[in-house]
C-alpha cells in the first residue's frame, strides 16, 4: 500500500512538471518577456534589455525554466502586476475561501446524491423516479451562472430571505459566522453537482441492485433496508469516488463564477478580475493550481478506490 | 421417503409482467418435496424451473408475481405470508444456492462477515460467536484451513471455493429446504462433481430436503431421487429417477435424452434433435405446449391440454400419446470417417512446441511484476486434412489460447505453427491477411459475437468485402448459398442478429466461419451456450457440413462427450501442456494419462445406473497457479500416483498405440 502510494505520486510529480513545461513553453512562445507591458510600449529597447538581463529573461531557456520550478516550488508566483502583491500572497488569502466553498457543496452534494440515486434505483419507473429525473435533468441543462442569478432573483429579490452577496469577511472563520450569506452560493455549487453525481449513482445503483449478490442477501432473509445499507450502498458508491475526484478542479472553474456573481474572495474571482486586467502572473498560478488539482484529484479517487474496493490490485 | 412432504406447491402461477407483454412464467405447477430427499427440476431455459425456486422465495425479478396457487410450507402458505414473516423463513428455514459464485458474493464484504450474516440475523448470535460458528459451516463445505479464509473477499477465491461459500451462507443456519438453482453450472466438471458429491453428503448429515434446479440431465440422473421435468412452464412429467431414465412417458423427456450426444454414441449417427424452439410464453399455443415440436402429436394434442396423470401415481405425464421408455438410437446416417484411413490424410496444421506467455503486472517495472502466466507451455499437434481435432480441459488450461494463436488472434512466445508451408507465426501484413482467409474462428456467445447494428447480410457478407473477393452479385449470391446451407431462409440477410433465437446465431456464426473457405475452422465452445434441443440442431450441422466440404475442424470444449461426438481425434491439456492425445476410444476407454481418467470419470453421464455406479477416483482439488506451475508434471499435484520422479523431470509423450500419445511417469498402462 505504501509503495503504491508512494509510486503514483511520483508519477503525479512527473505529470505536474510535464504541465510546467508545456506552460512555459506556450508562455514563451507568445509572450517571451513581460517588459514591455510592464515598462510599456514607448519603452527603448536599451530600456527592455536592462529589464530582461535584470529579470533574467536574456538567459538560455533550461535555465528560465529550472528558475521557473525552483520558484514554484518555494511557492514564488512573482507580483501580480496590478495588484502590488506578490501572487503568492494573494492565493493564500484567497484560497482558503475557495476551499471552503466548494469543499461545502462537495461534501453536501454527496450526502444528497448517493441516497436520492439509490433511492430513484430501488424505486425505479415510479413517479418519484421519474420526477427526480426529470428534476436533475432540467438543472443540469442550466448554465450555472443561470442557476446563481435564478437563486438570486427567487431567494433574495424576491423573496428577500437571503442576502445576494456573499459572506465579505477576511478570513476563514468570518465566512463561517456569516452562514447565512452563504447558503445561495454553495446552493448553486450543491444543484449542478448533484444532478450529474445522482444520475450516475442511480445506474450504478441499478447495476448492482441486478447483481446475483443483492438476491442472495434478501434470500438470507435481510430486510430490505439491511440489504441497502449493508450490501448496496457500499457496492454503487464505488464510481462517485472517481466522479468525485475528478470534480475537484471543476469546482474550482465553477467557483470562478459562482464568485463573481456572488462577489466572494476566492480564488475564482482573483482569476476573474486577472482576465480583465491582462494580470499574467496571476493567470498563470492558477492554470498551475488547476493542473495540479486535476492531478491530486486523480490521485486521491485512486487510492480511496483502492481502500474502498478489494478487488483492486496494487500496481 | 413416508410422511409428511415438507414443501407442497399446488397449481402456482407466476406472471412477468414486462412493458408490452404479460409472460406466463410458471403456469400450474404442482411438486412436494419429502424431508430428506433430492429433488431435481429439469427443462431448458425459459422452462420456468429457476421461476419456480424464485417463487418459493418471493424473490421474482421486477415485475414479477405470483398469480395464484398454494405454497405450503410447514403448515402455512408462504403466499400469504406477510413480507417480515417470510424474510424469517428465507436463509433460516429454506435457503437458495445460486449459479453465479461471482456475482453471488458481495465483492466488497469479506466472506466471514457474508457467511456470519444469517446466524446474526436469524440466531441472533453476537459477532465472535457467529464468526466461529461460519469457521465451523465453512470447514463442513470443505474449504480449507476457514480460520484464515474468514478475510478473504470473493476475488481471492476460485470458482469451486466461492461455489463453497455460498453453500455455506445458505447452510449456515442449517435450512430444512434447500433450493440449489444450477449449482455447478459455472464449474468445471472436476469441481462439478465435488460440489454435488458435497451437497449430497451434506443433505445426508443436516436432513435437509434438495430442490436440484438444472438443465443437466446427467447431473440429476446421479444426485435425485424423484425428477419433475419442466417444459414451457408446466410440469411434463415427474417421476422417480430411475424410472424417468427408462420408462418415461412424455415425448419431451424421450427427445431431451435422445438429443444428448454420450459418450458411447457413434459418431457417425446424427444426433436425434427437436425441430423448431420452445413456444413464447407471453402468448403460449393452446393443448399441449409441446404439440408443435412433437413428432407424435395429433389434432386433438394441438387443441387439448394434456392433464398431469398416470397408472401409478409417483409416476404422471402430461400427454395423450404417452411413450415407454426410451427413443431408439436411428441408424447410421452419415458417411462414416474411417479414422484408419486418416493417418495418410495429408498434414494440414503441424504446431511444434508452441509456447504463450502472457506477463502479470506493469510492464514498465519488471522487478515488481509477479512473473508471467503459461498459458501454453510448448505444445506439439498434428492435425490432418478433414479430419476434426478435439481440444479438452478444465478452464485454465491454455485450450484456448492454443485456438486463438492458431487462427492468428496470438502470436506465440516460441515455437512454429505451421499451416501447409507457411508458419502462421512469422507472418505479417498482406500475407497475413490473405492468410486468414484458411483460418477462421466460431465463437462461444452466439449474443456478443454478432455486431448488434449490422444486418446479417453485411456480417456475411464483411468478410468476402475485406479480402476483396467477388464483386457485389457473387457475393450476395455466395451469402444466400451459405444461409441455405445452414438452414436458414433467405430473407435473413435483412434481419439484425436480435432477430433470430441462440440457435440460429449460432447457425450465423458458422456461416461467417465458412464463407470464405476456410482450410481450419476453430470452434470456441460451439456449443456450450446453446438449450440442450438446440444443441443437436447445431452439432448435427456441424457435421454435415464437414462431411459435405471436407472441412477441418478444431473443436475446443469443456464438455466432453460433445468432443467425443464431433472429434476423429482428441488433444486433452492441462496447465498449458499436451498431457494426452488420440483417438475418441483411447481417451475415453483407454486413457493412459491419470487426468485423463480422472477427467472422464467426473463426466456426468445421463443414466441413473451408470452415474451411480462410479467407482473411480475422480480428480480431486483444484487447479495450481498457471503463474508458477508445479515442476516436472505439472499434474502431480492433484495426482494419486505422484512420484518423486514427476516433480523432479518433465514427462515426455510416449506412444501408446497408434496415435495414441501420453505424457505420465506412471501410466495406467504399458506404452507400446
Amino acid at each position: 500500500m505504501i509503495t503504491y502510494i508512494l509510486r503514483r505520486t511520483a508519477t503525479a510529480v512527473i505529470v505536474v512538471i510535464g504541465v510546467m513545461l508545456a506552460i512555459f513553453a506556450a508562455l514563451h512562445l507568445v509572450y517571451p518577456s513581460p517588459a514591455r507591458a510592464v515598462l510599456g510600449l514607448k519603452a527603448t529597447p536599451q530600456a527592455v534589455a536592462a529589464f530582461n538581463h535584470t529579470h533574467g529573461y536574456d538567459r538560455p531557456l533550461w535555465h528560465q525554466f529550472l528558475t521557473y520550478i525552483n520558484q514554484t516550488v518555494h511557492l514564488n508566483f512573482g507580483e501580480s502586476l496590478k495588484q502590488n502583491q506578490s501572487v503568492g500572497q494573494l492565493f493564500k488569502e484567497n484560497a482558503g475561501r475557495s476551499a471552503l466553498l466548494s469543499g461545502v457543496a462537495l461534501v453536501i452534494a454527496v450526502l444528497i446524491a448517493v441516497p436520492l440515486g439509490i433511492a430513484q434505483a430501488v424505486k425505479r419507473n415510479s413517479i418519484f423516479d421519474y420526477t427526480a429525473t426529470g428534476v436533475s435533468f432540467f438543472l443540469y441543462s442550466w448554465p450555472i451562472f443561470f442557476v446563481c442569478l435564478v437563486l438570486i432573483a427567487v431567494f433574495s429579490l424576491k423573496l428577500n430571505w437571503l442576502p445576494f452577496e456573499a459572506s465579505q469577511a477576511t478570513s476563514v472563520f468570518g465566512v463561517v459566522r456569516d452562514a447565512k450569506s452563504m447558503i445561495l452560493p454553495v446552493s448553486a455549487l450543491v444543484i449542478v453537482s448533484v444532478a450529474a453525481f445522482s444520475r450516475y449513482m442511480r445506474s450504478s445503483a441499478l447495476d448492482n441492485l441486478a447483481q446475483d449478490y443483492i438476491k442472495v442477501a434478501r434470500a438470507k432473509g435481510l430486510s430490505e433496508r439491511s440489504v441497502l445499507f449493508r450490501h448496496l450502498t457500499r457496492n454503487s458508491s464505488l464510481p462517485i469516488i472517481t466522479l468525485v475526484g475528478l470534480s475537484l478542479p471543476d469546482l474550482l472553474a465553477g467557483n470562478l463564477i459562482v464568485e463573481s456573481v456572488f462577489n466572494y474572495q476566492g480564488l475564482g474571482l482573483l482569476f476573474f478580475t486577472a482576465l480583465g486586467n491582462e494580470d499574467y502572473p496571476i493567470l498563470l498560478a492558477y492554470t498551475l493550481v488547476g493542473a495540479i488539482l486535476v492531478v491530486i484529484g486523480n490521485l486521491v479517487a485512486d487510492i480511496a478506490l483502492t481502500l474502498a474496493d478489494p478487488r483492486i490490485r496494487l500496481i | 421417503m413416508a410422511g409428511e412432504p415438507i414443501l407442497e406447491i399446488r397449481n402456482l402461477r407466476t406472471e412477468i409482467e414486462l412493458t408490452s407483454t404479460v409472460v406466463h412464467a410458471v403456469d400450474g405447477v404442482d411438486l412436494y418435496l419429502n424431508p430428506g430427499e433430492t429433488l431435481g427440476v429439469v427443462g431448458e431455459s425459459g422452462c420456468g424451473k429457476s421461476m419456480t425456486g424464485l417463487s418459493i422465495m418471493r424473490l421474482l425479478p421486477p415485475g414479477g408475481r405470483v398469480v395464484g396457487g398454494e405454497i405450503n410450507f410447514a403448515g402455512r402458505n408462504l403466499i400469504e405470508l406477510g413480507d417480515d414473516e417470510l424474510r424469517r423463513i428465507r436463509g433460516n428455514d429454506i435457503a437458495m444456492v445460486f449459479q453465479d459464485s461471482l456475482t453471488a458474493l458481495n465483492p466488497t464484504m469479506t466472506i466471514g462477515r457474508q457467511v456470519a450474516e444469517p446466524l446474526r440475523l436469524h440466531r441472533h448470535m453476537a459477532k465472535a460467536q457467529a464468526m466461529a460458528r461460519a469457521v465451523e459451516v465453512l470447514d463442513l463445505v470443505g474449504i480449507p484451513r476457514p480460520t484464515e479464509r474468514l478475510d478473504d473477499y470473493p476475488h481471492q477465491l476460485s470458482g469451486g471455493l466461492r461455489q463453497r461459500v455460498l453453500i455455506a451462507m445458505a447452510l449456515a443456519c442449517e435450512p430444512k429446504v434447500l433450493i440449489a438453482d444450477e449449482p455447478t453450472t459455472a464449474l468445471d466438471v472436476t469441481i462439478q462433481a465435488q460440489i454435488l458429491e458435497l451437497l449430497d453428503r451434506l443433505k445426508a448429515e443436516l436432513g435437509m430436503a434438495v430442490m436440484l434446479i438444472t438443465h443437466d440431465m446427467g447431473v440429476v440422473a446421479g444426485r435425485a431421487d424423484r425428477i419433475n421435468v419442466m417444459y414451457a412452464g408446466k410440469i411434463v412429467e415427474t417421476s422417480g429417477t430411475r424410472e424417468l431414465f427408462e420408462h418415461m412417458h412424455h415425448p419431451y423427456t424421450q427427445a431431451l435424452l435422445a438429443s444428448i450426444p454420450q459418450l458411447d454414441q457413434d459418431t457417425s449417427t446424427r444426433l436425434f434433435s427437436i425441430p423448431g424452439i420452445p413456444p413464447d410464453l407471453a402468448d403460449p399455443p393452446p393443448g399441449c405446449r409441446f404439440a408443435p415440436r412433437c413428432r407424435l402429436a395429433t389434432d386433438h394434442c394441438r387443441s387439448n391440454e394434456p392433464p398431469l396423470s398416470g397408472v401409478t401415481p409417483g409416476h404422471l405425464a402430461a400427454c395423450w400419446y404417452p411413450v415407454d421408455g426410451p427413443l431408439e438410437r436411428p441408424p447410421a446416417e452419415l458417411p462414416s470417417q474411417a479414422i484408419a484411413a486418416n493417418g495418410s490424410r495429408p498434414v494440414l496444421l503441424e504446431i511444434t512446441d508452441a509456447v504463450r506467455e502472457f506477463p502479470v503486472g506493469n510492464p514498465l517495472l519488471p522487478f515488481l511484476s509477479p512473473g508471467s502466466v503459461k498459458a501454453v507451455s510448448g505444445v506439439s499437434l498434428v492435425v490432418r486434412e478433414g479430419e476434426t481435432y478435439g481440444l479438452v480441459g478444465e478452464s485454465g488450461c491454455g485450450k484456448t489460447t492454443l485456438g486463438r494463436m492458431i487462427v492468428a488472434l496470438e502470436k506465440p512466445d516460441g515455437g512454429k505453427l505451421r499451416l501447409k508451408d507457411t508458419d502462421i507465426a512469422t507472418l505479417r501484413g498482406g500475407r497475413l491477411r490473405r492468410t486468414r482467409r484458411d483460418l477462421q474462428m466460431m465463437f462461444q456467445d452466439p449474443y456478443a459475437s454478432l455486431d448488434p447494428r449490422m444486418r446479417v447480410g453485411n456480417i456475411l457478407s464483411e468478410p468476402l468485402v475485406v479480402q476483396g473477393i467477388g464483386d457485389r452479385r457473387s457475393r450476395n449470391a455466395r451469402v444466400a448459398e451459405l444461409l441455405n446451407e445452414v438452414g436458414l431462409p433467405p430473407n435473413s440477410v435483412d434481419r439484425f442478429p436480435h432477430e433470430f433465437s441462440g440457435g440460429q446465431r449460432q447457425r450465423i456464426g458458422l456461416a461467417r466461419a465458412l464463407i470464405l473457405n476456410p482450410a481450419v475452422i476453430v470452434a470456441d465452445e460451439p456449443v456450450s451456450a446453446l438449450d440442450v434441443s438446440i444443441r443437436s440442431q447445431v452439432l448435427n450441422l456441424m457435421k454435415r457440413l464437414q462431411a459435405e466440404h471436407n472441412l477441418t475442424y478444431i473443436v475446443i470444449s469443456h464438455d466432453l462427450a460433445v468432443v467425443k461426438y464431433l472429434s476423429d481425434r482428441i488433444g486433452v491439456m492441462y496447465l498449458g501442456r499436451l498431457v494426452e492425445s488420440g483417438s475418441g476410444d483411447d481417451i475415453y476407454n483407454r486413457p493412459a494419462h491419470p487426468y485423463t481418467a480422472g477427467l472422464v470419470a467426473t463426466i456426468p453421464i445421463p443414466d441413473p445406473s451408470l452415474e451411480r455406479g462410479k467407482q473411480i477416483a475422480a480428480v480431486r482439488g483444484e487447479l495450481p497457479s498457471s503463474i508458477n506451475p508445479p515442476s516436472g508434471c505439472r499434474f502431480r499435484t492433484r495426482c494419486p500416483r505422484a512420484q518423486q520422479k514427476c516433480a523432479d523431470e518433465v514427462p515426455a509423450l510416449r506412444p501408446f498405440g497408434p496415435a495414441h500419445l501420453a505424457a505420465c511417469h506412471f501410466p495406467l498402462q504399458e506404452p507400446a
